[in-house]
């Protein structure tokens, strides 16, 4: 299932590894997780549910919805998709809950840190964020769960829209390696597979788990660029193997260069869904249908013509009945709507073996809640997220927001919020930054003015407080 | 106005197995009045330990009746409580300790308890990952156990709703109508209730509202922090208990525990990680292949203490007016038996057990205080 030909991406295969999948030794690349290595050797099953024994496989790849839990090691309900694989590592199917783990060593050393600043995410927002701070001298930590630092910018192959000063016209992949680039030359102080899972306000103190040691963090300002994970739609077979967001398969296709599938299916005509579908096609998968249950094509119209020109159905008034297949998807029952977004009793079938599933995405607040901010769910933004103020501070001093979590936009946006919440907390600790604040804050405004971006406008104005 | 025999006052372990036993003694008009949801107090954050390994006459006798009535909930409720009987492990780390439980467990012996004291072999056998360094033996009770308090209390509401009780949730009693030793009726947010009798088992409130109607009662609220971790399969039916530190596994395979971090008298829940580093490190210390279990949840809710440790129960200076509180961290274990007892004095005007006589209100007047030494978590 790999992809060896590719029109812009190149994949680094050099030496390899080997690792145990039930006992049986399985070849694998340095820098990949378990999860893509099974999937390169045509493994989809990771485990088996606890009440149904039902299979379960990849999901959000991304570390986000524990739908890869695996035993590794001797260890149970460890998410595969964001642990790199280890030369003899034993991988081992769960079957239902897990057992009790067979180690009894895990914490090796604890660690503590003060930074000044504590950036939670590299995506987008969390990189301009750091770099803005550090650029001032700012001492900052960036914490990121991923094995890379880009969040979903390393998987996009496409050309950014927007305006020259946000990089459009550059592909996201680019955008993220000149983040990087400008990260490492400032020097910025980081650490990736890495989770940061709790936070308690009397000591002040944020805890995270980079492999077997534990670090305890005490920053005075705390930026939270966590991102977003994909939604899930009620169908049945929906948790079959191969029934994934979208955002996976990006994973698979542009990260690792492994196929998703041969014939695959896409639910939802936003913008995600076109140009994932097309990314799709770039890389030589068939994308067989493309369904959307409104009676528009959400994205835009470019993305949707590229598509056609593949010649890709678009079926709108449409949706996903079922997927069927024993331990993987290998046929999808459509079906078509009528104006209520009821079910007709006109069906049909499609032979596919993936279904991904573009359906919106919805904003990591959990970290959030628990630290105490306000939140507020509002549809128009993909579901809860914190009330801010203009300066993207929350209810809870000094704890910053930056990107997707505040609310599903793009990776424009997001940059611009992750310098804004930076040059905030700089005007707190007393740098000038007043001018700098106000064109950005002018920038951010015009990237907002489209059509598109009205939905969103009214969403943060339920969400603005002083 | 609605008027009702008996108003019971909040929605917590004590409330509702009071309000089922007014029902099994025919008592009509009966209304829950609950602040937020059902279980919202310290009921819904408890450890869900029952046991009967205590160390005086009113406890031992209580817990063993409680027993007795869990056991038959299991069987009669509309729901399942998952009552399980799995046993309480407690570890001894001295010979100093193995005499002084060896009286205990004579004394819960005498009472009916099946209690004995265990060697390290038999430990081991219970429970086999468990780390012996430094454990002399244990003090064990195959008959205590645990129960799942959320789906107890949904078994008592649907109980109870059947049975024509009135449960309102989400409305907070404010104020009180009374003449000089009766209270008349009862005001909340929301509305006015005249009734002929008051049971108080506001939890954490219950000295609050007491002192609203002019009496005192001397209990104190502490707060006490609680995890669970990610479910595994079923390793581990006790509930283990090491100097201060309790856990067991629930039956959805969930660790449940917590340890004491001796902390002031709060009214404040906050979670401190100082709590979770000591109930990672006394976890692991014992059951080291829990070291890379994840936990899940962290809560806090509030032990309310009494002077000496035990319950107090039943009448007040007010002649309509009963109290139940000051469980001291067992009101959840002791919930169907204190339902019983309190709704056999507002129906009868007495205890059916001579021990709950000894645990009123006016016993600190008299100074007739009693003590208990095994507290834990
Ligand atoms: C961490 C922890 C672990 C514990 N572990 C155990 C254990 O393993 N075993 C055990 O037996 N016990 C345990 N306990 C103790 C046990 O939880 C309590 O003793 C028991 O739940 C008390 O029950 P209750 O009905 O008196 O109070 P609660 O459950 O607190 O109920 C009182 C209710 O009154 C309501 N209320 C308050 N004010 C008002 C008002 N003005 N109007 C209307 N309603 C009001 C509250 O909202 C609340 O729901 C533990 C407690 C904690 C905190
Ligand atoms: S957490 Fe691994 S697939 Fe979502």
């Amino acid at each position: 299932m790999e992809i060896f030909e590719h029109p812009i991406l190149r994949f680094e295969r050099k030496s390899k590894i080997t690792f145990f999948f039930e006992g049986n030794p399985v070849e694998a690349y340095p820098q990949e997780t378990v999860a893509m290595a099974l999937y390169r050797n045509g493994i989809n099953v990771f485990s088996y549910s606890p009440k149904l024994h039902r299979p379960r496989g990849l999901f959000c790849a991304i570390g986000k919805c524990s739908s890869c839990l695996m035993e590794v090691n001797g260890i149970p309900n460890v998410r595969t998709c964001i642990l790199n694989v280890q030369e003899g590592m034993k991988v081992k199917r769960q079957n239902g809950l897990g057992d009790l783990p067979k180690t009894s060593e895990f914490l090796k050393s604890e660690k503590e840190y003060s930074p000044t600043v504590l950036v939670i995410g590299s995506g987008p927002a969390g990189l301009m964020a750091s770099i803005t701070l550090k650029e001032k001298g700012v001492d900052v930590l960036l914490i990121e769960q991923n094995p890379n630092l880009g969040g979903q910018l390393i998987k996009q192959t496409h050309k950014f829209f927007g305006s020259q000063k946000e990089k459009a016209g550059t592909r996201g992949i680019e955008i993220a390696n000149e983040l990087v680039k400008e990260l490492n030359s400032l020097d910025v102080n980081y650490f990736t597979n890495t989770t940061l899972f709790s936070f308690y306000p009397r000591e002040n103190v944020f805890l995270a788990f980079k492999d077997n040691e534990l670090l305890k963090i005490f920053p005075k300002f705390v930026v939270f660029a966590t991102g977003a994970s994909e939604k899930m739609i009620p169908f049945e077979g929906n948790d079959l193997p191969n029934v994934m967001g979208a955002g996976a398969a990006q994973t698979l296709v542009n990260v690792y260069g492994i196929k998703v599938g041969t014939n695959v299916l896409m639910v939802g005509a936003g913008n995600v869904g076109l140009i994932v579908s097309y990314q799709l096609l770039q890389a030589g998968i068939n994308v067989k249908a493309v369904v959307e249950a409104s009676d528009k094509i959400g994205g835009y119209f470019v993305h949707a013509a590229k598509l056609t020109r593949f010649g890709v159905p678009i079926y709108t008034r449409t949706t996903i009945k079922k997927a069927v297949g024993v331990d993987k998807v290998e046929k999808a029952i459509l079906v078509e709507l009528d104006e209520n977004f009821n079910e007709t009793s006109k069906e049909f079938e499609i032979d596919v073996d993936a279904i991904l599933l573009s359906v919106g995405l919805q904003p990591s607040y959990q970290l959030l809640a628990q630290a105490g901010c306000e939140m507020k769910y509002i549809p128009s933004l993909g579901g809860y997220v914190p009330l801010r103020s203009k300066e993207l501070e929350t209810s809870v001093k000094n704890f910053y927001i930056a990107g997707d979590v505040g609310g599903i936009e793009e990776a424009s946006t997001a940059m611009l919020e992750g310098k804004l919440a930076s040059l905030s907390i700089l005007k707190k600790l007393g740098f000038d930054v007043e001018k700098e604040k106000e064109a950005l804050e002018l920038d951010l405004a015009k990237l907002r003015s489209t059509p598109f971006s009205k939905k969103i406008l009214q969403g943060l104005k339920e969400v603005a407080y002083e | 106005m609605k008027s009702y025999d008996v108003v019971v006052v909040g929605g917590g372990i004590i409330g509702l197995a009071t309000a089922y036993y007014l029902v099994k003694n025919g008592v009509r008009k009966i209304a829950i009045i609950e602040k937020e949801y059902i279980g919202s107090g310290s009921t819904g954050r408890c450890g869900t330990g029952i046991r009967q390994q205590f160390t005086t006459k009113e406890h031992i006798v209580l817990m063993r009746e409680s027993v007795k009535i869990w056991r038959l909930w299991e069987e009669i409720l509309p729901k399942p409580i998952h009552f399980r009987q799995g046993g309480y492990l407690w570890l001894l780390r001295s010979e100093e300790e193995d005499n002084e439980y060896r009286k205990y467990v004579a004394l819960q012996n005498l009472f009916g308890v099946d209690s004995r004291i265990i060697s390290k072999d038999e430990i081991k056998e219970i429970v086999p990952d468990i780390n012996l360094e430094g454990i002399f033996g244990a003090s064990w009770c195959p008959s205590d156990g645990s129960a799942y308090p959320q789906d107890v209390l949904d078994s008592l509401e649907m109980f109870l709703k059947s049975h024509g009780v009135d449960i309102f949730d989400y409305e907070s009693v404010v104020d009180f109508k009374k003449t000089s030793d009766r209270v008349i009726s009862i005001k909340t947010d929301k509305d006015e209730y005249a009734l002929d009798n008051l049971l108080i088992a506001a939890g954490y409130a219950t000295k609050s509202l007491a002192n609203k109607l002019g009496f005192d009662i001397p209990v104190k609220n502490y707060r006490h922090q609680i995890v669970v971790s990610e479910p595994l399969k079923i390793f581990l039916s006790p509930m283990v208990v090491d100097r201060s530190l309790y856990f067991t596994q629930t039956y959805r395979g969930r660790i449940i525990g917590g340890t004491d971090t001796n902390e002031e008298e709060t009214d404040d829940l906050t979670l401190t990680y100082n709590f979770l580093q000591k109930f990672s490190s006394e976890l692991v210390s014992v059951f080291s292949k829990l070291s890379s279990v994840r936990l899940m949840r962290h809560w806090s809710g509030f032990y309310v203490v009494s002077p000496d440790k035990h319950p107090i129960l039943g009448p007040t200076p007010l002649k309509n007016v009963f109290i139940g509180t000051g469980y001291s961290g067992h009101g959840f274990m002791l919930g169907p038996i204190v339902g019983k007892l309190l709704a056999h004095y507002i129906t009868y005007g007495m205890f059916f057990l001579e021990e709950a006589n000894h645990l009123t209100l006016d016993r600190f007047e008299k100074g007739m205080l009693i003590q208990e030494k095994a507290v834990i978590g």
